[in-house]
C-alpha cells in the first residue's frame, strides 16, 4: 500500500472538497442571476423588439429561456457534467473559448501585479521594521495607508494622464499592437515571447504591462508591507532572534535567515488571498486600459444578463481561489515545516 | 413566468410608494405634489438639476439611481412617476422614435400615453408612400404631442468625434457607418480607430442589434444601399431599383462585384442574405434579432442573376432607409463553413476584409485590392486609400482621448463635451460634429396620478430650464426639442418651439390641478 505524506493527503482531500463546492457555485450562481431583474433577450434587443414583443417571445423560445426555471437549471447541470459550459446569448459563441481567449491576459496581469507588490512591499516592511519608531517608518507606513485607500480608477486615469500622455514613457492601454504577437503558446505573451526568444515583442508587452500592473498592484503592496512590518516587529522581538544575537551571529544573517524566513508566513497567507482578488477585483482596471481580459467579460455578462457567461466564470472564480488557497498551504509547509507535523 | 414574484412585490410596493406620492395638506382642499425623478447614473446630475428646478416651484421632488434593466422592468409594470430615458433612431424617420415611443400599446412607449388622434396621423404617416401626405400627418401628430405633453421633451445630443490632423476628408457621419474607404492618410497607411464601446457582438452582418457592431462590420461588408453622411439613400451594391407598385420592388445588380475569396457575387447571395434575417430560425434555428428592421418585408427573390424582386405585406414608406442596414454575404462560403465559423472568419464585398480580431480587444482588416469601388455617389470610387483599418476598444473616454493626443490612433468616437474645446484648439487635431439621433428626455407616466393630469404635465415643461443644464452639463453640444421628433428625422417641423422656462406658468398650472406649492 502506498504511504502518503500529510501535504499529500491535504492535497487530495482539499481537491475532492472543490467537486461540491463548485456545484454549490454554479447553483448559486445560476438562481442568483436569475433573481435580478432584466432579461438578455430584451437587453440584446434593445430598442428593437417588435411592437407585439413577439420577437422577445420567440428568441427565448429558441434558447429555451421560457422553461420553468428547475427544468433550465437541470438541462445546464447536466451540460456541466459533459464538460460543456454552455453558448452565450448574446455574443452567439461558446462560453469555453471566450474564457480560453481572455482569462491570459487577465492572470498575466494579475501575476505582474502581484510581482510589483511583493517587490516593492516586503524592502519596505522589513526596512520599516528594522528601523521601527523613525521617520522612515512613519513616512512609509503613512505612504501605504494612501496606497490602500486610493480607487484604481483614479489612479489609473492619473498613471495614464501623467505617465502615457505627458511623459510618454508608456503606451495609454492595449496589450500589444498588432503585429507585434509572439506566436500564440500560453496566452501569456511575457512567456509567449521568452519561450519564442522574440524580444521586441518581449519589450513591448512589457511597456503595456506597466501601468495596469502597478495601478493593481499599488493597494497590495501597501498591505505587504504592513503586514510584513508588523510580523517582522513580532520576530524580531522573540527569544530565538535574541539568542541568535547573544550567540554572535552577523545582524544581516539574523534578518534575512533568521527573522524574515518566520516573518513570511503571514505574508504568503496574505498573497494568497490578495492575489485571488486580483483575479477578480481588476475589473476596473481592465476597462481603464482597454484590457482584454476575463473581468471585463464578466462585467459585460452581468449587465447583459448573458447567464451562460456569468455562471461559467464566476465558477472559473470560485476554482481559482480553492486553486490559490491549495498552493498557499503547500507553500505554508516549505516555510514552516512545524505545519507539516500538525 | 420566472420573474412573477419578483414584479408582484414590486408592484405592491411602488403602488403604495406611488399612492403615498400625493400628500394632503391640514386644510384638506389643496395638495402638495411629491415626486422620485428616476435616473440611470450617467444622467443622475442631470436628474439632480431637473429635481432641483421642480423643487423651486413647490414640488417636492428626490432622485433614484438605477441599473437601466431593473428601471425599465419596474417602469413597464406601471410603478414609477417620472424617469430620464432616451432613444434612438436609425432610420431618419419618426417610423422608429415616436412611432414606438408614443403610440398607444407601442414597444418603447413607458409613459403609457395614449391619443386615438396622434395614433391616427401616424398610421396615416405609415401607410403611405407620398411624402406630402406623410409629412402633414407627422406635423399634425407634432402639434397634438406638444398639446398633451406626454414627456417633458428635451434634447438630442450633438456627437462629437476626432482625429489626428494628418486623417485626411474624414467625416463623422449620423449613422452608425465610420466610413473608411475615402479616408485617407498625410503619413502612413493603418488607420487605427478608438471605438467607444467596451467589445461589438460579432462580425456576422445577420446577428446583433447594436450601432458599434455595425460600425466595424459596415467597413466589410456592403448593402444594397447606403446613405450619405447627411442622410440621403444611394446606390451601393444596387445599381438602381424600381416600384412596380406600393409593396413590390425590383432592384436591379451591379455586375463584377466579388467577394473578399474570389466569389462574384449574385442575385443567389442577395436572396440567401435577405432570407438570414427575416426567415424565423434562419441561423442556426436561431432567428436574426434584425428581423424586425425589415418590417413588412416579406419575401425577396432572384429575377435573373442580377436582379431580384422584393415583396412586402404593405406599403413601407422607410423601405429604403431600412435597407442601408442589411449587409450582403456570401452565400456558398456561409454555406460551407456553417455560421459560426462565418463569425470567426467573416467574408463580404467591401472595401476592407477581415485579418484578424478579437471582439474586446481590437479588429484588424486590410484593404481589400479586388474592390468594386463602393458607392458612385460617394466619391472617390475604387480601392480603399489605406492599407490598414484597426479597430480598438477603449471604452474610457479619457483614454481615448489621451490615445488620440500621443498619436496611438487616429480617429476617436464620442469625445466627452467638456473636453471637446480643448482638443479643438490643439493643433494636431481635427474636431468635428454629426446631428444626433437619439432623443432625451424625462417620460411621465400619464395612465396615474398625478401625471394622468395634462396640466400638471405641461407644468413640469414649463418649470424645468433645460438651456442652463444643457449648457453646464453638454457645454453646449445639445440642441433642445420641441416634441418627440428630430431635425434630422423626415417630417419634422421647424416652427414649434421647444416649452418656455416659465415657472410662474409652472405654478399656475399646478395650482389649477390642485396642488399646492411647498
Amino acid at each position: 500500500m502506498i504511504r502518503l505524506s500529510r501535504l499529500q493527503v491535504r492535497i487530495i482531500e482539499r481537491t475532492a472538497a472543490t467537486i461540491p463546492l463548485a456545484l454549490a457555485v454554479a447553483v448559486a450562481a445560476f438562481v442568483l442571476m436569475r433573481a435580478i431583474p432584466g432579461d438578455p433577450v430584451d437587453i440584446m434587443m434593445g430598442e428593437g423588439a417588435s411592437s407585439s414583443g413577439e420577437e422577445v417571445v420567440a428568441l427565448r423560445t429558441q434558447l429555451g429561456l421560457d422553461e420553468p426555471i428547475h427544468r433550465q437549471l437541470s438541462s445546464y447541470l447536466k451540460a456541466l457534467f459533459r464538460g460543456d459550459l454552455g453558448y452565450s446569448i448574446i455574443r452567439s459563441r461558446p462560453v469555453a473559448e471566450m474564457i480560453r481567449e481572455a482569462a491570459p491576459a487577465t492572470i498575466e496581469l494579475a501575476v505582474y501585479a502581484m510581482l510589483f507588490a511583493l517587490a516593492l512591499g516586503i524592502p519596505v516592511g522589513v526596512a520599516a521594521a528594522l528601523k521601527h519608531n523613525t521617520v522612515f517608518d512613519r513616512v512609509s507606513m503613512a505612504m501605504s495607508f494612501i496606497g490602500v485607500s486610493l480607487p484604481a480608477f483614479w489612479l489609473g486615469i492619473v498613471a495614464i494622464l501623467v505617465f502615457a500622455m505627458t511623459l510618454g514613457w508608456a503606451p495609454t492601454s492595449g496589450r500589444i499592437p498588432y503585429g507585434l504577437e509572439p506566436r500564440h503558446i500560453t496566452g501569456l505573451l511575457t512567456l509567449d515571447a521568452l519561450l519564442t526568444g522574440n524580444m521586441p515583442a518581449l519589450g513591448s508587452a512589457l511597456r503595456h504591462l506597466c501601468l495596469p500592473a502597478i495601478t493593481l498592484g499599488l493597494g497590495v503592496a501597501a498591505v505587504v508591507a504592513r503586514v510584513t512590518r508588523s510580523s517582522m516587529l513580532d520576530v524580531l522581538g522573540s527569544d530565538y532572534v535574541l539568542f541568535a544575537r547573544a550567540k554572535g551571529v552577523p545582524e544581516s544573517a539574523v534578518t534575512i535567515r533568521h527573522a524574515l524566513r518566520n516573518a513570511m508566513i503571514p505574508t504568503v497567507t496574505l498573497v494568497g488571498l490578495q492575489f485571488g482578488s486580483l483575479l477578480g477585483g481588476n475589473m476596473i482596471v481592465e476597462t481603464v486600459f482597454g484590457w482584454p481580459g476575463l473581468g471585463r467579460v464578466v462585467v459585460d455578462a452581468v449587465f447583459a444578463r448573458d447567464y451562460p457567461v456569468v455562471q461559467a466564470s464566476v465558477m472559473v472564480y470560485a476554482l481559482t481561489f480553492v486553486l490559490i488557497n491549495l498552493v498557499t498551504d503547500v507553500i505554508y509547509t516549505a516555510l514552516d515545516p512545524k505545519m507539516a507535523l500538525q | 413566468m420566472k420573474h412573477r414574484w419578483v414584479t408582484a412585490i414590486s408592484i405592491i410596493f411602488l403602488s403604495v410608494c406611488t399612492a403615498t406620492s400625493v400628500t394632503f395638506t391640514a386644510d384638506g382642499s389643496r395638495k402638495s405634489l411629491s415626486v422620485i425623478v428616476d435616473t440611470t447614473a450617467d444622467r443622475s446630475d442631470e436628474a439632480q438639476a431637473v429635481a432641483e428646478y421642480l423643487r423651486a416651484v413647490g414640488v417636492s421632488a428626490e432622485v433614484r439611481v438605477w441599473e437601466w434593466s431593473a428601471l425599465k422592468e419596474r417602469i413597464l409594470a406601471g410603478g414609477r412617476q417620472m424617469y430620464l430615458t432616451d432613444w434612438g433612431s436609425a432610420y431618419f424617420d419618426p417610423f422608429d422614435l415616436a412611432v414606438p415611443k408614443l403610440r398607444t400599446g407601442d414597444r418603447g412607449n413607458y409613459s403609457f400615453y395614449s391619443n386615438p388622434r396622434f395614433d391616427a396621423a401616424l398610421d396615416a404617416a405609415l401607410g403611405s408612400n407620398d411624402s406630402e401626405v406623410r409629412r402633414r400627418a407627422y406635423f399634425e401628430a407634432q402639434e397634438i404631442l406638444r398639446k398633451d405633453a406626454p414627456w417633458v421633451f428635451g434634447y438630442s445630443l450633438l456627437e462629437t468625434e476626432a482625429a489626428r490632423a494628418d486623417v485626411l476628408d474624414w467625416q463623422p457621419s449620423m449613422d452608425s457607418r465610420m466610413n473608411l474607404h475615402d479616408v485617407g492618410l498625410k503619413r502612413g497607411d493603418t488607420i487605427v480607430v478608438g471605438m467607444q464601446a467596451d467589445r461589438i457582438l460579432t462580425l456576422d452582418p445577420a446577428t446583433y442589434r447594436d450601432r458599434w457592431t455595425e460600425t466595424v462590420i459596415r467597413n466589410m461588408f456592403d448593402g444594397l444601399v447606403t446613405r450619405t453622411v447627411d442622410g440621403r439613400v444611394v446606390p451601393e451594391i444596387a445599381e438602381d431599383w424600381k416600384a412596380i407598385s406600393d409593396t413590390e420592388y425590383i432592384f436591379k445588380i451591379r455586375a463584377g462585384i466579388e467577394f473578399h475569396n474570389g466569389d462574384t457575387l449574385t442575385a443567389d447571395d442577395v436572396v440567401f442574405s435577405f432570407d438570414r434575417v427575416i426567415r424565423d430560425g434562419a441561423i442556426g434555428g436561431r432567428t436574426s434579432p434584425r428581423k424586425g428592421l425589415l418590417g413588412p418585408l416579406t419575401s425577396v427573390e432572384k429575377v435573373d442573376d442580377h436582379t431580384v424582386r422584393l415583396k412586402l405585406a404593405s406599403p413601407f414608406p422607410v423601405l429604403l432607409q431600412a435597407l442601408v442596414h442589411v449587409q450582403v454575404v456570401p452565400r456558398n462560403y456561409l454555406m460551407r463553413v456553417g455560421d459560426d465559423e462565418f463569425a470567426r472568419r467573416p467574408v463580404g464585398c467591401g472595401p476592407f476584409k477581415f485579418v484578424e480580431g478579437r471582439l474586446d480587444d481590437k479588429v484588424v482588416m486590410d484593404r481589400f485590392d479586388g474592390y468594386y469601388g463602393g458607392s458612385p455617389d460617394l466619391p472617390p470610387v475604387g480601392p480603399a486609400r489605406v492599407k490598414r483599418v484597426i479597430f480598438r476598444m477603449m471604452p474610457d473616454p479619457t483614454v481615448r482621448v489621451a490615445a488620440l493626443k500621443t498619436g496611438e490612433v487616429h480617429i476617436i468616437q464620442s469625445v466627452p463635451a467638456h473636453l471637446a474645446a480643448s482638443l479643438g484648439r490643439d493643433r494636431n487635431l481635427q474636431v468635428k460634429t454629426a446631428e444626433g439621433t437619439r432623443v432625451y428626455c424625462i417620460e411621465m407616466n400619464c395612465a396615474r396620478p398625478p401625471f394622468d393630469d395634462v396640466r400638471v404635465r405641461m407644468a413640469m415643461n414649463h418649470a424645468i430650464d433645460w438651456d442652463t443644464i444643457l449648457k453646464t452639463i453638454h457645454v453646449g453640444g445639445a440642441a433642445r426639442l420641441s416634441t418627440a421628433f428630430l431635425p434630422s428625422g423626415f417630417g419634422y417641423n421647424t416652427e414649434l418651439a421647444p416649452y418656455s422656462y416659465d415657472p410662474g406658468k409652472a405654478r399656475s398650472l399646478l395650482a389649477e390641478a390642485g396642488y399646492s406649492g411647498r
